[in-house]
C-alpha cells in the first residue's frame, strides 16, 4: 500500500546550512505522528519542503506515490494538506469566523462553510471569539484560531509546527483531545516539545536532529532511548516541558 | 448585518449622485459644471487605486498609466468610428488589456512589492514619454494623430447612443460621469462581498495563510489589478469627455496625486478617497487662484498636516468620532 506521503532523501540545504539532510519518512493514512527535535533540527524547514514554501534542494516528497516537488504552495494545499506553521499565521484584520469560513468556503457553499467554521471554533472551545478581530487576541488564542482554521476544511494530512507554544493548560489539554479525535479519520504530523503532550497523543515518534532522523519508533521507546536524551542537551526529557520556541 | 450596511451605503451613495445629477446642473454655470465632472471622473479614479491599493494590497504607482491609456483609447476610437458610443468599449478594453498585461508580468514573475512600485511607475513614465514623443505626423492611428505633447484637442464627446450626430451637452456629461461614479462604488461594494473580494482582502492581510488554504494569491492579485486598471481607464475616458487627452494624464504627477487622494480618504476604505479625491482637486484649484503663493507649497503644507493630523485618513478618523459619541 502506498502511503499518504513519503520522502525520499529530503535534503534542503541555505548555503552551507543543511537544515534538512536526506530525510526518508512515511506517513500512513490517519496515523498520528509525532516528530521532535532541539531547536534548529530541521523541523520546520522539513515542513516548508513539504507544502511548497521551500523547493528542496534534492530528493522527491511523494503525495499518494505521486511527486509533488515543485508544485505552488495553494496546490499542494489543494491535494489535502493543511499546515500550521509555527509562527501563527492569521488573517489579523479579517474575524475569527471570516478566517476560519475563508479557508472552507473554497470546497463548500456560503452557508456550510459558516456552519463548519463555528463548529471548529466551538470544538476548540473558542466558540464566543468568532466576532473577535484576531489581531486583536492573546497568543494563546490566536494558536486556536489557526488550529480551527486548519481543520476546518478537513485536509487528509494536517502538519501542526508546536501547537501549543503559549497556550494555558487548559488550552493545551484541550488540544490534545482535538487531535486525538482529528486523528480518527484524518493523518496528522504534529511537532511538540512537550513530552507529557507526546506520551498523551502519539503512537509513533520521530526524532530529527541536525537534519537527520535519529530514531523513529513507538513513543515509550524513544522517549526513554538515551540518544534522544542527549540530543535534548544531556537533560532527562521530563526536565524539558515546555522548551522555548 | 454588515450586508444590510453595504446595501445601504450603496444605496445612498446612487442616492446621492443622483440628486448632484439633478440639481447641480441647475445651479451651477457650464464652467462649474465641467469642472463639477472633472472632479467626478477623478473621484473614479480614485476608486480605483482605492481599490487595487486598500484592499488588493497592491500599491501602484502608475495608476495613471491606466487613466492616461483610457482616455487616449476613447480619443482614437471617438475619431475613428462614427458613433462615439463605440468608443466606450474601447476605452475599457484597452487599459483592461494592458493591466492584465502588467500584471501578469509583475504577480506572476513574483516580483516583490518595492519593485512592484518601481515597474509600475517606469511603464507610466515610458508611456508618458512615448506619448509626448508622438507629435509628427506619422503618428496617427486610422483618423486620430496622437499629437504628441499637445495631445488630441479635437475628441469628439460622447453622442446620444446610435445618434452621432447629436453630441451630449456638458450636462448630460456630468450626468454620466456622476452615474459612472455611482456605478463604480457599487461595484465595488459587490466585488468585496463576493468570495472573490473576501479571498483579496484575506490575501491583503496574509498571503501565507491564503495559499496555504489553498488560494492561488497571483490569480487574485491579478484580477482585482485588471479591475482596477478598467474602471481607472473608465475614468480616463470620463476626463476626455470634458478636457482632452494629453500626456499630462501619464505624468507622475497624476500618479502621484492619486495616491494622496487614497492616503488623505483612508487607505482601506472606498467613500473616503472619493471625498479625498474632490477635496484636494477644490483646493488645488484654489490655491491656484492666490496671488504670489506657490500653490504646491499649500498642497504639500496640507498633506503634512493632514498626515500628521489624521495618519489613518479621513473616513476612519470620522467613523471613529462617531462611534465614540454614539457609545459614550
Ligand atoms: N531561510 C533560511 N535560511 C538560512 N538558514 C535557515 C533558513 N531556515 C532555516 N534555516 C536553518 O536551518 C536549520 C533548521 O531550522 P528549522 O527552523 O527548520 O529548525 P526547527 O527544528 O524547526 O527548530 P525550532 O524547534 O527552533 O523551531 C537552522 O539551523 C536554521 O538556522
Ligand atoms: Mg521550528
Amino acid at each position: 500500500m502506498t502511503a499518504l506521503l513519503a520522502t525520499e532523501n529530503l535534503t534542503m540545504r541555505f548555503g552551507g546550512v543543511v537544515a534538512v539532510d536526506g530525510v526518508t519518512l512515511s506517513i500512513g493514512e490517519r496515523e498520528l505522528r509525532c516528530l521532535i527535535g532541539p531547536n534548529g533540527a530541521g523541523k520546520s524547514t522539513f515542513f516548508r519542503c513539504l507544502t511548497g514554501q521551500y523547493r528542496p534542494t534534492s530528493g522527491r516528497v511523494l503525495w499518494r506515490g505521486r511527486d509533488i516537488v515543485g508544485l505552488e504552495p495553494h496546490a499542494i494545499a489543494r491535494l489535502g494538506i493543511g499546515i500550521k506553521t509555527q509562527v501563527p499565521s492569521l488573517f489579523d484584520g479579517l474575524t475569527a469566523l471570516e478566517g476560519v469560513a475563508l479557508g472552507v468556503r473554497r470546497l463548500h457553499g456560503e452557508r456550510e462553510a459558516r456552519r463548519r467554521a463555528l463548529a471548529a471554533l466551538d470544538r476548540l472551545g473558542i466558540a464566543d471569539l468568532a466576532g473577535a478581530t484576531v489581531g486583536l487576541l492573546a497568543h494563546g488564542q490566536r494558536q486556536l484560531v489557526e488550529l480551527a482554521t486548519v481543520v476546518a476544511p478537513e485536509p487528509d494530512l494536517i502538519i501542526l509546527d508546536e501547537p501549543t507554544a503559549g497556550m494555558s493548560a487548559e488550552e493545551t489539554a484541550g488540544t490534545a483531545a482535538l487531535i486525538r479525535e482529528m486523528s480518527r479519520d484524518h493523518a496528522i504530523v504534529v511537532v511538540e516539545h512537550d513530552m507529557q503532550f507526546i506520551r498523551a497523543i502519539a503512537e509513533t515518534v520521530t526524532v530529527l536532529h541536525q537534519g537527520r532522523v535519529l530514531v523513529e519508533d513507538t513513543a515509550p521507546v524513544v522517549l526513554s532511548d538515551p540518544r534522544v536524551h542527549d540530543v535534548y542537551l544531556g537533560r532527562p526529557p521530563e526536565a524539558r516541558q515546555a522548551v522555548p520556541a | 448585518m454588515e450586508r444590510r450596511r453595504a446595501a445601504f451605503q450603496s444605496g445612498l451613495a446612487v442616492f446621492a449622485a443622483a440628486v448632484a445629477a439633478w440639481w447641480l446642473p441647475q445651479v451651477l454655470e457650464l464652467f462649474s459644471i465641467i469642472n463639477a465632472t472633472v472632479y467626478t471622473a477623478m473621484a473614479v479614479l480614485a476608486l480605483s487605486l482605492a481599490l487595487v491599493w486598500g484592499f488588493g494590497g497592491i500599491l501602484c504607482f502608475g495608476q495613471a498609466a491606466f487613466f492616461g491609456l483610457g482616455g487616449y483609447a476613447y480619443a482614437v476610437g471617438a475619431l475613428n468610428v462614427g458613433d462615439t458610443t463605440w468608443a466606450i468599449p474601447i476605452a475599457l478594453l484597452v487599459p483592461t488589456l494592458a493591466a492584465a498585461a502588467l500584471g501578469y508580468v509583475m504577480f506572476y514573475g513574483r516580483i516583490s512589492d518595492v519593485y512592484m512600485g518601481v515597474i509600475t511607475l517606469t511603464v507610466t513614465l515610458i508611456l508618458f514619454n512615448f506619448i509626448n514623443s508622438t507629435a509628427g505626423e506619422e503618428w496617427r492611428i486610422g483618423a486620430a494623430p496622437l499629437g504628441g505633447f499637445n495631445g488630441i484637442p479635437a475628441t469628439p464627446p460622447l453622442n446620444v447612443p446610435g445618434d452621432p450626430g447629436t453630441p451630449l451637452t456638458p450636462e448630460q456629461i456630468f450626468v454620466v460621469a456622476l452615474a459612472c461614479l455611482a456605478g463604480c462604488y457599487v461595484l465595488c461594494k459587490l466585488i468585496l462581498r463576493s468570495h472573490f473580494g473576501r479571498v483579496v482582502v484575506a490575501i491583503r492581510e496574509n498571503e501565507l495563510r491564503a495559499s496555504l488554504l489553498g488560494y492561488d494569491v497571483r490569480l487574485y492579485k491579478l484580477g482585482i489589478f485588471t479591475i482596477g486598471g478598467a474602471m481607472a481607464g473608465l475614468a480616463g475616458m470620463l476626463f476626455a469627455n470634458c478636457v482632452f487627452v494629453s500626456p499630462t494624464m501619464f505624468s507622475l504627477a497624476y500618479s502621484g496625486q492619486i495616491i494622496i487622494w487614497v492616503m488623505i480618504g483612508g487607505v482601506g476604505t472606498l467613500f473616503g478617497p472619493v471625498v479625498g479625491a474632490m477635496l484636494l482637486q477644490a483646493l488645488t484649484a484654489w490655491a491656484g487662484t492666490l496671488p504670489d503663493i506657490n500653490p504646491n507649497l499649500i498642497l504639500g503644507l496640507v498633506l503634512v498636516v493632514a498626515v500628521l493630523a489624521i495618519p489613518r485618513g479621513l473616513q476612519p478618523t470620522l467613523a471613529g468620532l462617531l462611534r465614540r459619541r454614539e457609545a459614550p
